[in-house]
């Protein structure tokens, strides 16, 4: 009484002072008139008002059975119910078990989807006004994106009207001493207002003003959260503190709030972004054509980004003077930088994943309604006499949704821990999830957690309550309680044929995915990826200020390296295989046409080293250096690309025009082609064609950062100390950093795609177990209600074939439609799931066959055991059982 | 928790009987406020006396089942109260109410003239 009191009080909570004045409103007036009538009756005032009271009754009293009434009414009724349903569910604690069980992994599941779905999807960004937040691009083509020049980017920010504020980003790292170790971080160039972009202040310190990215003016930094807890103990005394950035001394004057930009990663195996600071742009670095800074913008409130594209096309056509001839035709492009953080691909695999787990929470709705509706055909005596003692029919379907909603909000209470222990484990898992995405059990989360629940209570209760409490109480009391569940029968029939359907679906995108991925591990990537350890230093500029130091750099360090024990052979080169590289203009020697291709720096060993294989010429030798004639290598994709676009059919001893980067801006040089490669695929993305490639000498166009592969013998990981010794001994300052092998950067170029692989196969996994349960429960249920049948017609002389044929027979036909109707749907549905293919199409019949004939023997298992434990029924037993 | 009044000077009104007084009244008198519901069936049930206050649990009880419902309106003495009217659903629950009465009463009658 006191429990219900009190929940009585909450529930009438909100619309309780309304209804408490209507009614003293009411009482007053009441008693107003029949003071008013007792004076006309002639008492005096004093006993009118008394005699007005004694015949209304205790007012408080009154008062109080008011308030009862109005609100426990239905109270009451559903905690009685909800009493009665756990009573019920406690006498078979089994069922309840595996129920409880089957409803928590089904919301579990899609609890931690939904919160992934939430972080990611629905508010990807932690920023105020998000969509106001553009990244500005330039587009040689339609389809491409590029970064932009610094003049560009000045004049942007001199001249457009659409933003609020404009920032240039680029990447910037340096190393810095930590314990007296070097350590490399990583950071960004940015502008003054870079932080008005995203709207976030620093929680210590201040932002960036005006005036700071001045040449001369001193160098300030902001740091992140993290760098700020690991590395200064989250002292707010950081402010002010001098840090040496490649020796370059920077005062620290804000950290960031936690969160905004810890993960912000430039590629998936780095290490987030610590430290921010400021362009401070040359004179060489704006007159130089070099496109390198990203700029982000936030808009004006109210500026659309159509009108921002139309503002940004202004100031390009102003300055239609410096640009040069050949990037004429350019155009600018401005893009939401949600649609940047939250790509194609990954919002597909979210979205197809999705589907999946609400499929298999379906199944295990499916399962569940199944399993209540198998109880009541055992319940109905029970029922029949409640119904006999009174209770509506309404009352009893009440009683029965009460339970499911008992089963509801036990399975909601742990399909919630279920969820937070899969993000726990799996989100680490998850690798492309944007920097932004806050994917935790919040609010958002727990709400749907709790609609789902209740959703899920109502859909798996609905059919057995209205069914159940429809029995005809007076033909089930008379009766030993058979026959009446034939309906019952076919209605699970039809549930577990659409169970058997979704499963088959997901079986099917499943396996498309599989074989997707099988085809993708199989793309050659032109390199031999096993016992290969890459890592990336960086040249300070302070102590290497020019390309000749950096070239003269590499020997030295190539020569120790070479001579550690357990090293097959080693090379420095600019980037290392699928972690991209930079694209550069060919042309032909005095011609105009130009030829977008990669480029890549090698040395002598790289070739060795990655196992590309030399087709024709030759590769780099020691002898290719600053002085020597330029020459370069080319791939076989380019080689065929320069016969198809210039004609040229046999390009051994031919001329190019590329770059001669590092010797100082915009340097050209005709090389010569000396020898033609394999295609190395440099991108990550596997699914794009191998790409054309001009390999030059890294001694002849060196640069600061550059990466180490080495080829062990035996453990990758073994040889990195003695490279660090080797190291110390040219430059103990220098840092080594993304120490990682070619083997962790190829899976990571599949984990678009082994990601929704191994979900979406789980989940298939999961229904087809479901699905298989729900077979075996009806098949078992059958087999228990016609234990006397069987029993007659064993006595009777019917062989066990004939028993297995009667009870199999219903649901052999169920499978079979099911599996029909299941492939007719994976063939209209996985077609969304196309962009993620690979090499397969998605009507691939050998994924149809083996999704069908899988699931056609899961279910004809499952069907067949309980079938064939009818056939040793023994006839005497099963018939003096009733 | 019970509706009826319960003090011994009183002699007791049949269990469910205010609800289906109230009914009748609402039916034959059109809208009344609780005041006026209340003289009415003080009343006409004569020695069984009710206190007033009681039809105030009875009619939220009956408004919350859709037999009845309220509008505001001035009494007497200008104050805002409540009119109550009968709904569709609480006529037809009046008829059978009252149909379950008459019968009720007929088998008690004939009971009783068996027994004597």
């Amino acid at each position: 009484m006191t429990l219900r009191r009190r929940l009585a009080r909450v529930m009438a909570l909100f619309r309780r002072s309304r209804l408490e004045r209507e009614l003293d409103h009411e009482l007053a007036a009441h008693l107003e008139l029949a003071e008013r009538d007792a004076l006309a009756r002639g008492l005096p005032p004093p006993e009118a008002r008394r005699e007005a009271l004694r015949r209304f009754g205790g007012v408080e009293q009154i008062k109080e059975i008011h308030r009862e009434q109005r609100s426990t009414l239905w109270i009451e009724n559903l905690l009685e119910d909800a009493r009665y349903g756990v009573a019920s569910l406690r006498r078979e604690p089994l069922f309840a078990l595996v129920a409880v069980a089957v409803l928590a992994l089904g919301i579990g599941a899609n609890t931690a989807m939904f919160s992934l779905v939430d972080g990611v999807l629905l508010r990807p960004m932690p920023f105020p006004d998000p969509d106001r937040i553009v990244r500005v691009w330039e587009a040689p083509t339609p389809t491409t994106s590029n970064s932009t020049t610094t003049r560009t980017f000045l004049e942007l920010k001199r001249r457009s009207r659409a933003f609020e504020a404009l920032s240039a980003e680029s990447l910037s790292t340096a190393t810095v001493l930590i314990d007296g170790e070097p350590r490399r971080l990583n950071g960004r160039y940015v502008s003054w207002d870079h932080f008005a972009v995203f709207g976030i202040e620093p929680i210590l310190g201040r932002s960036f003003r005006p005036g700071e990215d001045e040449p001369g003016a001193a160098r300030v930094l902001i740091l992140s959260h993290a760098l700020w807890q690991q590395q200064f103990g989250g002292l707010a005394s950081v402010i002010g503190r001098q840090l040496l950035l490649d020796s370059e001394p920077h005062t620290v004057i804000g950290v960031l709030p936690p969160g905004a930009f810890d993960r912000h990663r430039a590629r998936p195996l780095e290490e987030p972004a610590s430290f921010w600071r400021l362009n401070a742009f040359t004179e060489q670095e704006i007159a130089a054509s070099m496109h390198w800074l990203n700029p982000v913008g936030r808009l004006k409130p109210g500026i659309t980004t159509a009108q921002a594209h139309q503002d940004v096309m202004n100031v390009r056509a102003q300055i239609a003077d410096l640009v040069p001839e050949w990037k004429k035709d350019w155009s600018m492009r401005v893009e939401p930088f949600e649609r940047l953080l939250v790509g194609d691909t990954l919002r597909q695999s979210i979205y197809i994943t999705a589907g999946a787990v609400f499929l298999v929470l379906l199944i295990a709705c499916a399962n569940i309604t199944n399993l209540l509706l198998a109880r009541g055909a055992g319940r109905q005596k029970e029922l029949a006499v409640r119904a006999a003692l009174g209770a509506t029919r309404l009352r009893i379907a009440m009683q029965l949704l009460a339970e499911s909603l008992v089963l509801g909000a036990a399975g909601g209470l742990a399909g919630v821990a279920l969820a937070a222990a899969l993000l726990e484990i799996g989100l680490p898992l998850v690798g492309a999830l944007p920097f932004t995405a806050d994917v935790t059990l919040d609010r958002r989360v727990f709400a749907f957690a709790t609609g789902a629940a209740l959703v899920v209570a109502i859909v798996v209760g609905m059919l057995p309550a209205i069914r159940m409490s429809t029995v005809s109480e007076v033909a089930t009391l008379n009766d030993a309680s058979r026959g009446s569940s034939r309906a019952n029968d076919r209605a699970r029939r039809l549930i577990v044929g659409v169970e058997v359907a979704v499963s088959v679906m997901l079986i099917c995108g499943a396996l498309l995915l599989f074989k997707s991925l099988a085809r993708m591990q199989r793309v050659d990537i032109g390199a031999r990826i096993d016992r290969v350890v890459t890592m990336a230093i960086d040249l300070p500029w302070a102590r290497y200020p020019s390309g000749h130091y950096w070239a003269a750099f590499y020997p030295l360090l190539m020569e120790r390296v070479k001579a550690i024990p357990g090293v097959e052979s080693a090379s420095i080169s600019g980037d290392v295989p699928l972690e991209g590289t930079g694209g550069e203009n060919l042309r032909l020697p005095g011609g105009d046409e130009r030829l977008l291709v990669r480029f890549k720096r090698a040395d002598a060993d790289y070739f060795a080293t990655m196992g590309i294989p030399v087709l024709s010429g030759r590769g780099f030798t020691d002898g290719d250096r600053i002085g020597s004639p330029y020459i370069t290598v080319i791939n076989e994709a380019l080689a065929r690309r320069l016969e198809s676009r210039f004609g040229m059919k046999d390009p051994l001893g031919r001329a190019l025009d590329l770059p001669a980067l590092g010797f100082g801006p915009d340097q050209r040089a005709t090389m010569t082609i000396v020898g033609i490669i394999g295609n190395e695929r440099v991108r990550s993305d596997l699914r794009v064609p191998p790409d054309e490639i001009a390999y030059v000498p890294i001694a002849q166009a060196p640069r600061m950062r550059v990466k180490l592969s080495v080829r062990t013998l035996g453990g990758a990981a073994a040889v990195v100390p003695a490279i660090r010794g080797a190291l110390d001994e040219i430059d103990p300052l220098l840092a080594i950093a993304d120490i990682r092998t070619l083997e962790d950067i190829w899976r990571r170029s599949l984990s678009d795609l082994v990601e929704p692989v191994w979900m979406i196969g789980l989940f298939a996994a999961v229904a087809a177990l479901l699905a298989g349960i729900g077979l075996y429960g009806v098949v078992a249920n059958s087999v228990a209600q016609q234990r006397r049948e069987i029993g007659i017609r064993m006595a009777l002389g019917a062989r066990s074939a004939d028993v297995l044929s009667l009870i199999s027979r219903h649901v052999l036909a169920t499978i079979a439609a099911g599996l029909a109707i299941g492939l007719a749907a994976a063939a209209a549905l996985t077609r969304v799931m196309r962009s993620l293919l690979f090499e397969v199409s998605a009507l691939d019949p050998a994924a149809f066959a083996t999704a069908a004939v899988a699931m056609a023997l899961i279910g004809t298992v499952a069907a067949l055991i309980p079938a064939a434990r009818a056939t040793r029924v023994d006839p005497t037993v099963a018939l003096r059982s009733e | 928790m019970s509706i009826v009044d319960m003090s011994k000077d009183k002699a007791e009104l049949p269990y469910g009987t205010l609800d289906l007084l109230i009914l009748k009244t609402l039916d034959a008198m059109g809208p009344l406020h609780g005041y006026s519901i209340a003289r009415r069936i003080e009343q006409v049930s004569g020695n069984l006396r009710l206190s007033q206050g009681t039809v105030y649990p009875a009619l939220i009880r009956l408004e919350q089942q859709g037999w009845i419902r309220t509008k505001w309106g001035l009494s007497e003495t200008n104050r805002k109260v409540k009119f109550y009217s009968l709904t569709a659903a609480g006529a037809k629950q009046l008829r059978v109410e009252v149909a379950n009465w008459e019968n009720a009463a007929a088998l008690v009658a004939r009971i009783l003239e068996a027994k004597s």
